[in-house]
């Protein structure tokens, strides 16, 4: 009976298989992409291959699969093909009130920026707390078409200054007693899927108890803590010891008075700052629009420390200053010396795994199927950092392509077009 | 006598310093010099290498060699096109979160700086997003917050584009109000109305042309929404006024509005005669009112559109219209030439709009201006019907100046070296 039984079971479980196998081959494809260089490093994939689509997800990655079931068919030779960028620092929490970040014209509207420039999910970088984030998910989380994720302020109002002295009004109209680890973290549990994290970012006093309140919603939720440099009376070491592994400090290569820079005067990289990397702390760019100073970065770069995420801190005065995008970013990246492959990790791949979502930044089969084709322009190119110093380069990326769940979003030159001639 | 033979030296040194200061002063007469470029400048038959000099926000000089010392900062631009700041006469930018509005304080709106500066636009012309009603929220909401000059069309509806069914109220279409807006209240910021998304017959374009010549301006008509069409012969020899704008002028969609070029392929004559009448075709791209099948035919029969324009909104944006310089580039792609193109978002819309301090680089114009970069290569245009069209030229915007402050700067070429 027991042999019996095992070899039901085995046929059973044969004939599923051979079944899925069937069902695989006659799935209709949505949209086939042939010939790109396909680059998943979740899936050790870096060679040219082809990706199908159906049902707004991945069905497979694979070297040559047949155009007879598919109802669009990509030509991406030449180009490359990714998990569609995350950018993991962003201030989308737009609205009408001028001067403002939270409900305010400082945010931008995500898919404004994402789309054109690779981009499928923006993090937004503590706009909210717990008592505007319903706010922001009715009036842009959930309008976007680009995927929009979040860290939690500990800030009960998230970034709600005015752009004269932002810092000074925070710090009035920030009452600690609102930066409540219990309603932060409910908020963050209420929306699982949605808050990634919990941010500190603009307290001017010298009470930790900010910074330990965060770090303490962030304990509770499983989740990472985000640290921007709006904390003037915290210096840069005690900031990174009191960060634990897996959380992420921004604007790692500003070089104003708000906060110790980690390169010194010397030009040397800050051992603490070194041992604060190998013990696990995330460097994110958080580029901005005074956040990238290229005497920073590139003795940064040299002397070991590369950011983990290309984090552009999208806002109005970044938006049209030296970071421009985040191809911009990743670009600056690959002319300062940047291998192109370890640039598209942390394109995708790193920020997916730095805020927890695995689910992203890879073509598993199955994934939500946001996919970016990029091409790599040669030519003369400049860029310009917060100082407005530039260096000269001769590649920059460009995206051909961004397919969000499946549909196309952007499409620079027509790919996915028919020619009009031939009608 | 020592001392005092020091003290002359110390004098005459100071004198020596004093005059050199007083020299350098006179040779730095500008602020920024765009050096070696090609200028394209309609208004003023420029398009050749012309130098320009900026000085207190204003053009200073454009001559074919101004030294480098007469300015503080000197921009190479050769190679290079230097082109007055675009105007995009048709974006809706009255962006906002009202619950249940669209376009007028709604989120189909797009904030205007995110779009304009890095296309070369220095200058937007909202369409009627707003109305005489929620104008003022308009103004104090975004107009006066943002860097990129914003002017507007007012809605002859009242309450502007806040919704398809409102826009439909005759009773809230008021000549009177909507005249008073734009003559006595902000005649520095409108410069004519707009006629949009009506179902019915002429009512809505007779009002609108009604308060249109009550205020001296001209009226914009979007003529797309009649089922079955009206005429657009009617709406062009009886209805409109010369100066009168016609938008989304390549648009196929002959259900709702009737093409300007027909069923065969052959341009409708009296397009023809309209635009010799005097009335002003619009490109208005937006995300569903540019095709090849119209614009092909129509260009190839002899007809271009005035004015070339976005019609920028969230549907448009990441969509085949993308930006203004974009949307030069396809119509670049259908033959017409770089400086033609040029004419048609600058000097073109200026006139139209009755603007004439804008759209070119004469001395004492704000400088607002654009460097272009011609990029070479295999470039698609998209149509909204996803049809494709291959062009071998596109515009990248380089560098773009608004009242003589670099406002973009793509590869840094306003920018200083990075030393080590």
């Amino acid at each position: 009976m027991k042999i019996l039984n095992f070899k039901i079971k085995e046929n059973i479980i044969g004939l599923i298989l051979f079944l899925t196998v069937l069902s695989l081959q006659a799935q209709e494809i949505d949209i086939l992409i042939k010939n790109g260089h396909v680059f998943d490093a979740k899936n050790n994939i870096d060679t040219i291959s082809d990706v199908s689509i159906a049902a707004g997800k991945i069905v497979r990655v694979a070297p040559s699969i047949s155009e007879k079931q598919a109802k669009q068919v990509i030509d991406a030779t030449g180009l490359y093909v990714l998990p569609g960028l995350i950018d993991p620092h962003t201030h989308v929490f737009v609205g009408p009130k001028p001067g403002k970040f939270a409900d305010g014209s400082n945010s931008l509207s995500p898919d404004d920026f994402s789309f054109k420039s690779g981009v499928t999910t923006v993090v937004d970088a503590g706009t909210s707390g717990w008592q505007n984030f319903p706010q922001f998910k009715s009036q842009v989380i959930d309008q976007s078409k680009t995927r929009v994720l979040a860290f939690l302020n500990i800030a009960a109002q998230g970034i709600n200054g005015t752009e004269i002295e932002l810092t000074k009004i925070e710090a009035e109209k920030h009452d600690i007693n609102e930066m409540d680890v219990a309603k932060t973290s409910e908020m963050i549990l209420e929306y699982p899927d949605i808050i990634v994290g919990v941010k500190i970012g603009h307290f001017n006093g010298e009470s930790w108890a900010p910074f330990d309140r965060a770090v303490e919603a962030a304990s509770k939720t499983d989740r990472p803590l985000f640290v921007e440099c709006h904390l003037p009376e915290y210096s840069l070491k005690d900031q990174l010891d009191h960060m634990r592994p897996g959380d992420i400090i921004t604007h790692s290569f500003e070089n104003i008075d708000e906060r110790m820079p980690v390169v010194d005067e010397n030009g040397k990289l800050r051992p603490f700052v070194l041992e604060a990397l190998e013990r696990g702390v995330l460097f994110d760019v958080g580029h901005g629009g005074a956040g990238f100073w290229f005497d920073q970065a590139i003795p940064a770069l040299q002397q070991g420390l590369w950011p983990n995420s290309f984090g552009t801190d999208l806002h109005r005065f970044s938006m049209n200053a030296g970071m421009k995008d985040i191809l911009n970013v990743m670009s600056k990246y690959l002319n300062m010396g940047m291998p192109l492959k370890d640039v598209f990790l942390r394109g995708s791949y790193y920020p997916a795994k730095a805020i927890k979502r695995e689910d992203l930044g890879n073509l598993s089969s199955g994934s939500d199927a946001d996919i970016v084709l990029l091409s790599l322009r040669s030519g003369e190119f400049g860029f310009i950092d917060a100082r407005n110093n530039s260096i000269k380069g001769d590649k920059k990326l460009e995206a051909e392509m961004t397919i969000r769940a499946g549909k196309v979003v952007w499409d620079l030159n027509g790919l996915a077009a028919k020619p009009f001639e031939k009608n | 006598m020592c001392r005092r033979m020091e003290r002359l030296q110390r004098a005459s040194i100071i004198l020596f310093f004093l005059l050199l200061l007083f020299l350098n002063a006179q040779a730095q007469e500008y602020d920024i010099l765009l050096k070696g470029g090609h200028l394209i400048d309609a208004k003023n038959n420029i398009d050749g290498p012309m130098d320009l000099a900026i000085a207190d926000g204003k053009i200073a000089e454009v001559a074919r060699n101004i030294p480098k010392d007469k300015a503080a900062r000197t921009i190479d631009v050769s190679g290079l096109y230097v082109t007055p700041g675009l105007i995009d006469m048709h974006a809706h930018v009255f962006m906002g979160n009202e619950p249940g509005a669209y376009i007028a304080n709604g989120a189909t709106s797009v904030m205007p700086d995110g779009f304009t500066f890095r296309s070369g636009v220095t200058t937007v012309v909202d369409a009627g997003s707003s109305g005489w009603r929620n104008f003022p929220l308009f103004k104090e909401q975004t107009i006066d917050k943002a860097k990129t000059r914003v002017l507007a069309l007012l809605n002859i509806v009242g309450t502007g584009m806040r919704s398809r069914f409102e826009e439909q109220d005759i009773t809230d279409m008021n000549p009177e109000m909507t005249a008073y807006s734009i003559q006595k209240l902000y005649p520095d910021i409108l410069v004519g109305i707009k006629a949009a998304h009506y179902w019915g017959g002429f009512t809505q374009v007779d009002l609108a042309v009604e308060a249109g010549k009550k205020a001296g301006v001209p009226v914009m008509v979007d003529f797309g929404e009649h089922n079955p069409p009206n005429s657009i012969e009617a709406l062009f020899m009886e209805h409109l006024r010369p100066g009168d704008i016609f938008t989304h002028t390549y648009s196929n969609g002959p259900k709702e509005r009737e093409t300007i070029v027909d069923e065969n392929g052959k341009l409708k004559p009296l397009v023809l005669k309209a635009q010799q009448r005097g009335i002003i075709f619009d490109l208005g791209h937006g995300g569903g009112a540019f095709t090849w099948k119209q614009a092909v035919p129509a260009t190839k029969q002899g007809f271009k559109a005035d004015v070339v324009s976005t019609d920028l909104h969230t549907e448009s944006m990441n969509s085949g219209m993308k930006d203004l310089s974009n949307v030069l580039s396809k119509f670049m792609a259908l033959g017409i030439s770089l400086p033609d193109a040029i004419l048609r978002a600058t000097w073109a819309p200026a006139k139209v709009i009755n603007r004439p301090d804008l759209g070119h680089l004469s001395v004492g114009a704000e400088a607002d201006v654009a460097v272009f970069n011609l990029r070479k290569g295999n470039f698609g245009f998209l149509d909204v019907r996803r049809m494709r069209l291959k062009g071998d030229k596109k515009l990248e915007a380089e560098l773009t100046l608004r009242a003589g402050k670099v406002v973009w700067d793509m590869n840094g070429i306003a920018s200083e070296d990075f030393k080590e």
